[in-house]
């Protein structure tokens, strides 16, 4: 019997991976502890490590396909490696025809050698083809003498032609943009070739909408921001005074925000807290996580025992966060952990917003800009079921007199 | 729910509400049926409405069809469709004639129930797929059910009818769990489309419906072709309006039954659809069908002789590549 490789589960709110990438193809013998594939599930991608060794017998997934938890993505002939005597390089198609798996698997019969296209001399075209080409004004013979079309041409050959002679490359990928149909717009637009400016103005005079695919990343924010979105949650705003926090261009205000609330949540176990339904989970570190936009994408990767770290370090910790973020190599570890979030639109001008708490956190820290004074407005947003009003109200006093607490700060800036 | 509990509540339902309706057939009553459809239906109806014949199968069905004319709503049962071998008389002669014959005076509410298929080795004798034989009759109805829902449906709707039916069942799907749900206004005339697609209109029926959608499944995942995977409930009279509509789309056909390739279903769809439709075709319509063999005893050889997810999805790779998809 083979072995499955199943799609596993790296974190408690995972339901489903996609298979970012093969390491290992069909064929190859895989050690226990090797890599075979990398999985990019919730925001971050992971390796695939196997747990026994054998042969990868078959892939049952491709590339970029989205799979649920435990659903076999690979199939594995356990054993040690035996040479290349047992597996000859392409074992005949026939021989594995004669020994059809069982139902529940795989298909397995794929044809090695892809058959021969059917072949006749020009003239021939399926009833459908020689329609379209009827409709479209082509001469399927000449254009079959010139070898510019199979014989027999299928709807597919006329329907490729259509497109290399009546639209520019560019105008091809904006097709699939749009959803559009070639002959559709061969129609609309007849007799000229369809470069992108065209097509452009048609879309617009027709106004027809663009089809922008939901990114896997969004798609995990989507789901855990419904369901935290649903938790008993509460805001408290306030407005800081941060004229006293020497923030410049190596080291912002996110960077000794992160610090001075990171210490603060020392005095506050509950802000450090797991909720488990029967009791809380108390970590003893600060773990903070930092929400930054990566192009479309939105992250929050985590900075592990802030109170145990300097400025500096952390600022270069959230700098190098953001370089794996936009390589888009961030690892489950770096997503998970955190307890509290942290959230600048400052730098935009935004006065003040509030931020939906990410899912299994605590407390989201929004902040606005700084006026002219120094001031700013944060709004922080508590799940109740943790952190109670009494509590969150002592938190942000604690807060508003730390950033004013001179010392405090002149201490930070020098470690 | 179970295929066969799905059968089981369509003949409880029957003879609950319809006193008319009597069950006969070989062990349906004390043993509950050789495949367990009519399970309990004895004990809460008695031996009056759910009754036990002798093994005769031309007497089983004659005795129906009498029952029928007389007013009653008979659902007889043959074990499995190798034995209605002998109970052609009454199913070739007498049941699709008596409704014409007699100007439409006689009415014949009656279902012969009957499984068919390839099991799992139990010869050629008990293998076979006879739909073709019974769809080629003029004057029979033939349904047939690939899953709990259908099996309730369908069935019920057959019994309701004041036609003769010839009702096929699978032998492997009894086992099989199915959702259920019970639906308002079913038509077993109407094929259902299991699965939207774009390049190639699938058409099957009873089991291998399941083989098909899982090899669009992979023909999707794998190779990018999309199947609209249609699923016929009554093979006689078959439901033609569909499959244009889908092949309008799609362009290409394909059908696949377990029967051996010649003279199946497949060749009357293939057919109709190359009548109806010819200049909409994009390649010559494919079957895929039963090896032209008795069914064989030994397993492997046994799934060689009939099509597996397997075979469609590589048979449907191939007839791709040849006719330019």
């Amino acid at each position: 019997m083979d072995y499955e490789i199943l799609m596993p589960q790296f974190s408690d709110t995972m339901e489903v991976g996609r298979v970012a990438r093969w390491l290992k193809k069909e064929g190859d013998f895989v050690e226990r502890g090797e890599v075979i594939a990398e999985i990019e599930a919730e925001k971050a991608v992971m390796e695939l490590q196997s747990f026994k060794r054998g042969l990868l017998k078959r892939i049952l997934v491709r590339e970029g396909q989205e799979v649920p938890v435990g659903r076999p993505i690979a199939l594995m002939e356990l054993g040690e490696r035996i040479e290349e005597v047992r597996r000859p390089t392409a074992p005949p198609t026939e021989e594995r025809k004669a020994v059809p798996p069982p139902i529940e698997e795989a298909p397995k019969v794929v044809p090695t050698k892809p058959p021969e296209r059917v072949e006749l001399p020009s003239g021939f075209a399926s009833p459908y083809a020689r329609l379209l080409a009827k409709e479209m004004g082509l001469e399927l013979e000449e254009l079959q003498k010139e070898g510019r079309l199979p014989s027999p041409a299928h709807a597919k050959d006329v329907e490729g032609l259509l497109r290399e002679r009546y639209f520019t490359p560019k105008a091809l990928e904006l097709l699939k943009e749009y959803e559009l149909r070639a002959e559709d717009l061969i129609r609309a637009l007849p007799d000229r070739k369809i470069d992108e400016d065209t097509l452009l103005a048609y879309v617009e005079r027709e106004g027809i909408p663009k089809r922008l695919p939901v990114s896997s990343v969004q798609k995990s924010l989507i789901s855990n921001l419904s369901k935290s979105f649903v938790l008993p949650h509460y805001h408290i705003y306030e407005v800081f005074d941060l004229s006293q926090i020497p923030w410049d261009k190596d080291i912002t205000l996110t960077h000794w925000l992160i610090k001075i609330v990171g210490d603060a949540m020392q005095f506050f176990e509950r802000l450090r807290a797991l909720f488990k339904e029967d009791y809380y989970l108390l970590y003893p570190h600060s773990n903070v996580g930092v929400a930054m936009a990566v192009g479309e994408e939105l992250y929050a990767p985590v900075i592990k025992e802030v109170n145990r770290k300097g400025l500096k370090e952390i600022a270069q910790e959230v700098r190098e966060l953001k370089k794996k973020a936009e390589e888009g190599r961030l690892s489950l570890e770096e997503l998970q952990g955190g307890t509290l979030t942290i959230s600048n639109l400052g730098m935009f001008g935004i006065r003040s917003f509030d931020a939906v708490i990410p899912y299994g956190q605590v407390c989201i820290i929004a902040v606005g800009m700084q006026d002219e004074k120094g001031m700013a407005h944060i709004t922080f947003t508590f799940d109740h079921r943790v952190v109670n009003g009494f509590h969150g109200a002592l938190f942000v006093k604690h807060l508003k007199e730390k950033v004013l607490d001179r010392n405090y700060i002149r201490f930070l800036k020098k470690v | 729910m179970l295929y066969r509990d799905a059968l089981n509540l369509a003949l409880e339902h029957a003879l609950e509400h319809d006193h008319r309706v009597v069950l006969l057939g070989e062990d349906v009553g004390f043993y509950g049926g050789n495949y367990k459809v009519t399970e309990g239906l004895y004990a809460k109806y008695g031996p009056k409405r759910v009754i036990d014949t002798p093994i005769a199968e031309n007497s089983i069905v004659g005795t129906a069809v009498g029952m029928a004319m007389m007013g009653l709503r008979p659902v007889a049962e043959i074990m499995t469709a190798n034995f209605s071998m002998l109970a052609m008389d009454q199913i070739v002669n007498q049941m699709p004639k008596l409704r014409y014959m007699s100007g439409g005076k006689v009415f014949l509410p009656l279902v012969v129930r009957m499984p068919q298929g390839v099991a799992k080795q139990l010869g050629s004798q008990h293998s076979q797929s006879l739909e073709h034989l019974f769809a080629s009759i003029p004057g029979l109805y033939v349904l047939c059910a690939s899953d709990a829902v259908s099996a309730y449906h369908v069935l019920l709707y057959a019994i309701r009818m004041d036609d003769p039916v010839l009702f096929l069942e699978h032998v492997l799907l009894y086992g099989v769990d199915f959702p259920f749900e019970p639906l308002e206004g079913f038509d077993p005339f109407r094929a259902r489309i299991l699965r939207e697609g774009r390049d190639v209109t699938v058409v099957s029926y009873l089991k291998m419906t399941h083989d098909v959608l899982k090899a669009s499944q992979w023909l999707e995942e794998r190779e990018g072709i999309s199947c609209e995977v249609i699923d016929l409930l009554s093979l006689r009279p078959i439901d033609f309006e569909t499959i244009y509509g889908s092949v309008k789309k799609t362009k290409r056909l394909v059908v696949v039954y377990e029967a051996p390739k010649t003279l199946g279903l497949g060749a009357e769809v293939s057919a109709r659809v190359s009548e109806e439709l010819f200049y909409f075709l994009d390649a010559p319509p494919l079957r895929i069908a039963g090896e032209e063999v008795p069914i064989p005893y030994n397993r492997k050889l046994e799934l060689m002789a009939i099509p597996t997810p397997e075979k469609v999805y590589a048979q449907i790779v191939q007839w791709g590549r040849r006719h330019g998809l």
